[in-house]
C-alpha cells in the first residue's frame, strides 16, 4: 500500500482525491487529505454567484469521494513538512507519513499595501496585527467571505471594488444586482488587461456604466479611509475620496507556499513543478492547482488544476506499476505537452456583462508575424469580437457582448477545428444564416421545395396536381398523400390550392379553415394572409413582391 | 398558428374514402410509433404489390402514415424476395434447396460443433423487429434447444442505455410510461438526441399544441428537421457539441437547483439521492458547461427556466422528457439517460399525469424485443437471467430442469467481436437482424462472419449479412403472418395477416419447431402464434412486463392494451385487468418505492479529435429508409428520393475544402474510410459531419464508427467519432494550404 497525503480539500485537491480513487483500479493508494477549512469541499467559482443573490450557499457543495482507503481531516492546518522522515506534521501535532505528497493549498487573496485596509493600520491599539481586515474589507476567497459580504449589502449603501479582473467585475456586477452602489477602481489603464485590450476594455467600461456601475480605470487607491473602526471611503492616486461602507478587494492572489518553502522546495510565484507535476528537488512531492508553477505558469483558472488534477491521477495509477508504463499517460509527440489551450478560457459569469476570452489576447500580448488578427468592432451595441489565427487553427479569441459566437469560438479552440477559409467568418454566427430571405408568397417557394415532409411532396408535385383539376385538400391529398403524414402541412397546401384556384370558392370544409382565396396578379399587402407554416424553411406570409 | 391534427384524419378520410371495411387492420412494418394501417388485398387496385395500404386511425397515428407507411407493401414484391432455402456449395454458390435438406444440414452442424466445442460454440443474433412470439420463442430456442448463452440481438444497438437507465432509477423500462397523447397537453417537451419528424413522422401532430405554446426544446447538434419545429418561437434548440448533451444535462440541473426550481416536496416524498445529485451539478456550473458543449449558458438557462415554468410544481400544464439514439448511442448512453431521467425528477414529472420521462423507442418491437428473452441476460417477462425465482419460474413453464437454463451471455458488440475467435462461438444464427450494415466498425464485423464454421441467415430478402451466410431460409414478413408489437408507448398491438407468403417460404416458429425437433429438444414448440403468445403471457406472468392478463383473442375484442396487464384469475367475477395506461402515479417499482436518482459526470468521447482528425462525425436517419434499408432500399419510391447517402457539411467547411454540393467527399476514421457525395446545409455544425446510416458496403457508415461501448449498457457509440474529411478528387498536385475565401455555399432545398 502506497501512502498517499494530500494537503488542501478545496475544489483541486478533492477533485484529485476522487480522480485518483477512479484511477486507482488496483487499489494501491491509502489516501490522506489534510483540508483546512472545516467545512466540505466547495465551488470557489460560484462564490461570486453568491454575492450576486443569484445562489444558495448550499448549492455550492461538491462530491466527496467515499472510500475505505480514504481518510478527511477537515479542519486541520498543515504545520510543516519533515522531509527526511516523509511526515505532514499538523498544527494539531499529528504526524502523517507518506510515500508520495500532493500539495493543493491553493492560493489567498492579495491584500495591497494600503494603509488603513487591516485592522492593525487604525493605530488605536484595538487589534493585534494578525492579518485581520478593518471592519467593512473583505477579500472574495472563501464561503465566510462570501457570508461576511452578503450580511455587509444589507446595510452597505455605496460599495468599492479594487481590481477589475474577473473576480472584481463579477463581484461589481453581483453587487450592483443587490442594488448597491458600486464604483469599481483599477490601476491599470484597461478593465481585465489580462484579458482585454484597450479597445474591448473600452466596450466593457460602457456596458458598466450601462449597468449603473461606476469606475475608475488607470487610477490607483493611496489610502483606505477608517473612521471609529469602520471603512468610509477610498482616496485615490488623483485625491479623489470615493465614498464607500464596503469595500472588496479583488486584487489578485498569491499561491500559497509556505509549506513549501519552509521544506525548502523551489518556490517561484508557486511551486515549481516540471511536466509531471513533480517537485524538482523532491521526487516524491507533487503539486497542483493555484499553489502550482508548472512549466506553462498556472493561469489562475479551476480548469487548468483540474486538468492537472487528471493527469497526475493517470500519472501516479500508471507509474506504480513500473516505469515503462509512465510513458503512455505522457503527452506524445502528436499532442505537445500541456499547453494552456483549453484550460485559459475565460468566461465572466456577471449578470449583464458578456465577456469571453482565450489564448492570445489582452493588452499584454505580443505581436507574433505568424498569427493573423480580426476584429469586429460595433462598440455602439456593446459588441466587439476579435480571434486570432494561426496555422489554420483558432488560436485567441476577446468576445465582448457576442452572444452565441463566444460559445462557437470556444469550442473551436479548445478542440482546435479548422478555421474558415476565410476566418472573418468566426466573427458571426456561423450555425444557421439569419432568416433574411424567405419567400414571402407561395410563387416565392422554389418548386422543388418539399411541402410535405412526411411524404416527400414538393411544391411542384402540388401544383401539377392542382393542373391535372385538384380543387381541395383532400384532393392533393388522394392524389400526392401531402398531409397524411403529421399532418402539418395543412394549411400550406390549403394556401397553395388557393392561391392556385382563380376560383375563389375552394372548399375549406375538410380544413376548417376560412382563408380568404387570392390568386397572384390580386396580393394586397396585408390581406390575403396565408398561414406560416412552422415546420418548413419558409416564411410564407404573404405580402406585396 | 399550429395544423389542425385532428382535421387531419377528415381530409384523411376523405382522401381515402375511409377505411375499407375489407382490409385487414394490421400496423406498418417498420418503427415503433406501429401506424394503424388497413390492408386490402386488391391485386387491381395498387399495381402490382397485390394489397393496397391505407391508414387507419389510432392514437399515436390519427390516421396518418408516412412516405415508408404508405409504399410498405411494396416490400411483399420485392424482385429478389427469398422464397426457397439456399444453401453455399464448396464453390462458393448459394443454391436452392428443399427445406427438409437445409434443415438437416442446419441441425447436423450445429450438433456436431455443439458436441466439439460445448453448447455456447453456437450463437444466436435476434431483432427488434421480431413479434413478440417470435422474440420469446428465439430466447427459448437459445436457452433450451441449442442450450447456449450466448444469445443478443440488435436493439443492443438500439435501446440498452435507455433500458439500463430505466431500470436502475424508475424500476422498470417501458419506453413511454404514459400514452403518446399525453404529449399535446404539456407546456414544455424537452427532446434530447430524438428526429421524431424524419424517424418516426405522424408522431409529430402530438407535438402540435405544444409548439404553439412555445415549449418544444429540441436538443441536436444538427438543426435537424426535428429541430426546426421549434423554431419562429415555438421553442428552443440548443445545439450541443456532438457528445456533450451529458453536459447540457447537468447544466439544467444545475440551474434547476441553484435557483430554487426543482421541486422539492416529491423529491423528498418520491425519490432518493438527492444529495449526490446536487453535488454533482455544482460543478456544472452554465458558464463551464458553456465551454464543454457549446451552448451559450444563456440559452442553457432559458431552457431550464421554460422547462420549470411547464411543471405541475410550478404551475404549468406538464412537462416530458425524452430521449431517442443520439444521445443513448454513447459510451456514457446510459449516464446520459439517468442524467435525463435525474432532470425529470427533479422538476417532478415521473408519475404525474400529463408529465414524465420517456425513451422514444426506435425499431419496430424494439419495446417488446427486450421483453421477451432475446437479451444475453434475461428471462421472459423482463426478467433477469440471473435471479433464482425468475430461472424457476421460466424453467417451470419450459418443462425444463431450473438447473439446464445457461447464465448470462455476452452483449452483442463483445459477442460479434469473439465470432470465429479462439474459444469464441463458431456458429452463428441471424434472426431480424442486418448486422453487417448496423453494427459499428463493419469492417471488422465482417472478418468476423468470415471467421464461422457456419452462418445462418432468416430473411425475407438477400440482405448484406444474409449473402454471406452458408445457409440462408426465407421466412414470413408483416403481412403474411399473425403476432403481437408492443409499440413505442408499452401497448401490446396485433399484427394481422393480410395475405398468404410466397409458397416456399415459412414462419420462424415453424423453423424453430423443425430445428428443436432435429436437436432433440425437450419442451413444446407451438407454431401458431397465438399459442405461443399465451405461453409467453404465462412466463412474463409476475415479471416486470407482464402480459399474463392478455391473449390474441383479448386483443382482438379491445382496443390495444398497455402492459402490465396481469391475469386476475379465470371467471369467477373478477374483472380482467384493464391494463396500464400510465406508470408511477403512487410508487416506483423498486424495492422501496422510490426512485433512486444516479449520480453521473461527463467523460467524453471515445475517439475525440485528435490533429488529423479534427471533425466529428455523427449518424442518423433519413425519413425514406429504416435500418440498415434492406426493406426500403428496395422500394422505387423510396430508393430514388433517397437513393444513397451523402455527408452533410457545413457551408464554411466547404468552402475550407474546396468542394461544392453534390461533390465527392471522402470520410477517415481509425476504422475505415468512405466517399460519399457532399451535401452542403446551415442544419450542420461547422466542425461535424452528418451521414445516415441505411447504406452497406463501400457506403457503409458503420466502416467509420467505433465499436466502443457504454459499460454498463454495452451499447456503442455509433453518434460519435472523430474524422478526417478530404476532397475525393482524383490525385491533384497538393493541396493549397491556404485556399482563397470562397464563396458560401447555398443550401439545398430538401
Amino acid at each position: 500500500m502506497t501512502r498517499l497525503v494530500v494537503i488542501g480539500n478545496g475544489m483541486v485537491g478533492s477533485r484529485f482525491v476522487e480522480d485518483l480513487l477512479g484511477a486507482d483500479a488496483a487499489g494501491r493508494y491509502d489516501v490522506t487529505v489534510v483540508g483546512a477549512e472545516a467545512c466540505e469541499p466547495y465551488n470557489r467559482v460560484l462564490l461570486s454567484e453568491v454575492v450576486a443573490g443569484k445562489h444558495d450557499l448550499s448549492a455550492l457543495t461538491l462530491p466527496t469521494p467515499q472510500s475505505p482507503r480514504l481518510t478527511v481531516l477537515r479542519g486541520e492546518q498543515a504545520d510543516h513538512l519533515d522531509r527526511e522522515d516523509r511526515v505532514v506534521v499538523t498544527a494539531g501535532g499529528g504526524r502523517l507519513r507518506y510515500d508520495r505528497l500532493v500539495l493543493a493549498t491553493g492560493s489567498a487573496a492579495r491584500v495591497p499595501p494600503l494603509p488603513g485596509l487591516r485592522a492593525a493600520d487604525r493605530g488605536d491599539g484595538g487589534g493585534a496585527d494578525d492579518g485581520t481586515l478593518t471592519h467593512g474589507v473583505h477579500g472574495l476567497r472563501s464561503i465566510d467571505d462570501a457570508r461576511e459580504i452578503v450580511a455587509a449589502t444589507l446595510n452597505a449603501q455605496r460599495a468599492v471594488v479594487l481590481g477589475a479582473g474577473v473576480l472584481g467585475m463579477e463581484a461589481a456586477c453581483g453587487l450592483a444586482r443587490r442594488g448597491v452602489a458600486v464604483t469599481v477602481v483599477h490601476p491599470a489603464s484597461t478593465l481585465m488587461e489580462r484579458q482585454l485590450d484597450e479597445e474591448a476594455g473600452r466596450v466593457v467600461e460602457l456596458a458598466m456604466s450601462g449597468l449603473g456601475i461606476d469606475h475608475r480605470v488607470g487610477v490607483g487607491a493611496t489610502e483606505a479611509l477608517v473612521e471609529d473602526g469602520r471603512l468610509r471611503g477610498l482616496r485615490l492616486d488623483d485625491g479623489e475620496i470615493v465614498p464607500a461602507d464596503l469595500l472588496v478587494l479583488a486584487t489578485g492572489t498569491v499561491p500559497s507556499t509556505v509549506l513549501a518553502t519552509t521544506a525548502g522546495l523551489s518556490v517561484d510565484r508557486g511551486v515549481v513543478v516540471d511536466d509531471d507535476l513533480r517537485s524538482p528537488d523532491d521526487h516524491r512531492v507533487f503539486a497542483i492547482g493555484d499553489c502550482a508553477q508548472p512549466p506553462e505558469g498556472g493561469s489562475g483558472l479551476v480548469a487548468q488544476g483540474w486538468e492537472q488534477s487528471r493527469r497526475l491521477a493517470a500519472l501516479l495509477c500508471g507509474s506504480i506499476s513500473g516505469g515503462a508504463e509512465l510513458l503512455p499517460t505522457r503527452p506524445t509527440a502528436a499532442s505537445p505537452r500541456p499547453s494552456s489551450v483549453g484550460s485559459d478560457v475565460v468566461r465572466l459569469k456577471a449578470h449583464g456583462l458578456d465577456v469571453v476570452t482565450m489564448g492570445v489576447c489582452g493588452s499584454q500580448r505580443v505581436d507574433d508575424p505568424a498569427q493573423r488578427t480580426l476584429r469586429l468592432s460595433d462598440p455602439d451595441v456593446g459588441r466587439h469580437v476579435e480571434v486570432v489565427v494561426s496555422g489554420g487553427l483558432l488560436v485567441g479569441a476577446t468576445c465582448v457582448g457576442a452572444g452565441a459566437v463566444a460559445a462557437d469560438l470556444v469550442t473551436t479552440y479548445t478542440r482546435r477545428t479548422p478555421v474558415p477559409a476565410d476566418p472573418a467568418y468566426l466573427l458571426l454566427p456561423a450555425l444557421m444564416p439569419g432568416p433574411a430571405s424567405a419567400p414571402t408568397s407561395p410563387d416565392a417557394i422554389p418548386d422543388d421545395a418539399t411541402i410535405c415532409r412526411c411524404n416527400g411532396v414538393s411544391k411542384a408535385a402540388i401544383v401539377a396536381c392542382v393542373h391535372d383539376g385538384a380543387t381541395s385538400v383532400p384532393d392533393v391529398a388522394a392524389a400526392t398523400r401531402a398531409t397524411t403524414g403529421c399532418g402539418g402541412c395543412s394549411d400550406d397546401v390549403c394556401a397553395l390550392v388557393e392561391w392556385l384556384s382563380p376560383a375563389a370558392s375552394t372548399s375549406k370544409d375538410a380544413l376548417g379553415t376560412t382563408a380568404m382565396a387570392f390568386s397572384p396578379s390580386d396580393v394586397r399587402p396585408g390581406e390575403n394572409h396565408v398561414t406560416k407554416g412552422k415546420h418548413m424553411n419558409h416564411n410564407a406570409e404573404t405580402a406585396a413582391s | 398558428m399550429t395544423p389542425l391534427p385532428r382535421d387531419t384524419d377528415t381530409a384523411l378520410t376523405a382522401a381515402t374514402g375511409g377505411a375499407g371495411t375489407e382490409g385487414v387492420a394490421t400496423h406498418c412494418p417498420y418503427c415503433a410509433l406501429q401506424c394503424a394501417q388497413t390492408l386490402t388485398p386488391n391485386p387491381g387496385l395498387d399495381g402490382d404489390n397485390g394489397v393496397a395500404v391505407e391508414g387507419r386511425a389510432f392514437p399515436t397515428n390519427r390516421g396518418g402514415l408516412c412516405q415508408k407507411g404508405w409504399t410498405s407493401a411494396e416490400v411483399l414484391a420485392a424482385p429478389d424476395r427469398l422464397t426457397t432455402p439456399l444453401v453455399r456449395t464448396a464453390d462458393g454458390d448459394l443454391v436452392p434447396v428443399g427445406w427438409d435438406e437445409a434443415l438437416d444440414l442446419v441441425a447436423i452442424q450445429l450438433r456436431r460443433i455443439r458436441d466439439e466445442d460445448g453448447a455456447d460454440a453456437v450463437a444466436v443474433f435476434g431483432g427488434g423487429g421480431l413479434t413478440n412470439e417470435k422474440a420469446y420463442q428465439l430466447g427459448k430456442f437459445a436457452r433450451i434447444a441449442l442450450g447456449t448463452a450466448n444469445i443478443d440481438y440488435n436493439g443492443r444497438f438500439c435501446m440498452s442505455s435507455a433500458a439500463a437507465a430505466a431500470n436502475q432509477t424508475l424500476g422498470i423500462d417501458r419506453g413511454l410510461p404514459f400514452p403518446l397523447t399525453d404529449l399535446s397537453g404539456a407546456d414544455a417537451v424537452l427532446l434530447l438526441g430524438s428526429n421524431l419528424a424524419e424517424t418516426m413522422p405522424p408522431s409529430v401532430a402530438h407535438l402540435a399544441d405544444v409548439r404553439g405554446r412555445g415549449g418544444l426544446v429540441v436538443v441536436d447538434p444538427r438543426r435537424s428537421a426535428t429541430a426546426d419545429l421549434a423554431a419562429d418561437g415555438q421553442g428552443l434548440h440548443l445545439q450541443p457539441v456532438p457528445g456533450t448533451d451529458l453536459v447540457v444535462l447537468m447544466a439544467l440541473q444545475h440551474i434547476l437547483l441553484t435557483e430554487g426550481l426543482a421541486d422539492l416536496d416529491y423529491l423528498e416524498a418520491r425519490t432518493t439521492g438527492l444529495e449526490e445529485i446536487r453535488r454533482r451539478s455544482a460543478l456544472w456550473w452554465p458558464e463551464r458547461a458553456e465551454q464543454v458543449c457549446g451552448v451559450p449558458a444563456g440559452v442553457l438557462r432559458d431552457a431550464a427556466r421554460l422547462l420549470a415554468a411547464a411543471s405541475p410544481a410550478r404551475g404549468g400544464r406538464g412537462a416530458f422528457v425524452l430521449t431517442g439514439r443520439g444521445v443513448e448511442q454513447s459510451r456514457q448512453g446510459t449516464a446520459t439517460v439517468s442524467a435525463a431521467i435525474n432532470l425529470a425528477l427533479l422538476l417532478g414529472l415521473p408519475g404525474r399525469v400529463g408529465s414524465g420521462y420517456g425513451a422514444v423507442t426506435g425499431q419496430g418491437n424494439g419495446q417488446g424485443g427486450r421483453e421477451h428473452g432475446q437479451k444475453c441476460d434475461q428471462l421472459p417477462g423482463y426478467r433477469m437471467i440471473n435471479d433464482p425465482d425468475a430461472r424457476a419460474h421460466v424453467a417451470a413453464v419450459w418443462g425444463v430442469p431450473e438447473s439446464s437454463l445457461p447464465g448470462k451471455g455476452q452483449p452483442a458488440v463483445e459477442l460479434l467481436a469473439s465470432l470465429g475467435t479462439p474459444g469464441g462461438p463458431r456458429a452463428l444464427l441471424v434472426h431480424g437482424s442486418n448486422l453487417l450494415v448496423s453494427a459499428p466498425n463493419a469492417q471488422q464485423v465482417a472478418e468476423r462472419l468470415a471467421a464461422l464454421d457456419l452462418l445462418v441467415v432468416c430473411d425475407f430478402v438477400p440482405s448484406e449479412t444474409a449473402m454471406l451466410a452458408d445457409v440462408i431460409l426465407p421466412v414470413t414478413q408483416w403481412a403474411e403472418e399473425e403476432g403481437t408489437m408492443t409499440s413505442l408507448e408499452g401497448r401490446v398491438i396485433r399484427r394481422r395477416k393480410a395475405i398468404d407468403p410466397p409458397s416456399g417460404v415459412r414462419s420462424e416458429l415453424w423453423v424453430w419447431s423443425q430445428l428443436a425437433a432435429r436437436l432433440g429438444s425437450k419442451g413444446t414448440w407451438d407454431t401458431e402464434p397465438t399459442l405461443v403468445f399465451d405461453e409467453l403471457a404465462r412466463a412474463s406472468r409476475g415479471g416486470r412486463a407482464d402480459y399474463s392478463g392478455l391473449s390474441h383473442a383479448r386483443l382482438d375484442t379491445e382496443e390495444a392494451l398497455y402492459w402490465p396487464c396481469p391475469a386476475t384469475g379465470a371467471g369467477g367475477g373478477v374483472a380482467p385487468h384493464p391494463g396500464t395506461p400510465r406508470l408511477f402515479a403512487d410508487s416506483f417499482p423498486t424495492h422501496d418505492g422510490c426512485a433512486h436518482m444516479v449520480a453521473v459526470d461527463h467523460v467524453g468521447p471515445a475517439d475525440d479529435l485528435r490533429p488529423d482528425a479534427p471533425l466529428y462525425l455523427v449518424t442518423g436517419r433519413v425519413l425514406q429508409h429504416y435500418q440498415s434499408g434492406a426493406q426500403t432500399r428496395r422500394v422505387a419510391t423510396l430508393a430514388t428520393a433517397v437513393p444513397g447517402p451523402t455527408a452533410e457539411v457545413h457551408p464554411l467547411l466547404a468552402a475550407r475544402l474546396g468542394v461544392v454540393d453534390g461533390e465527392r467527399v471522402r470520410l477517415t476514421t481509425s476504422r475505415g474510410s468512405v466517399a460519399v457525395p457532399a451535401r452542403i446545409t446551415y442544419s450542420i455544425r461547422p466542425d461535424t459531419i452528418f451521414m445516415p446510416f441505411h447504406w452497406s458496403g463501400a457506403a457503409s457508415v458503420n466502416r467509420l464508427t467505433t465499436d466502443a461501448t457504454d459499460p454498463v449498457s454495452g451499447m456503442p457509440e455509433f453518434k460519435v467519432c472523430a474524422v478526417d474529411i478530404t476532397p475525393a478528387r482524383r490525385h491533384l498536385a497538393r493541396r493549397e494550404t491556404h485556399p482563397e475565401p470562397d464563396h458560401v455555399g447555398t443550401e439545398t432545398p430538401a
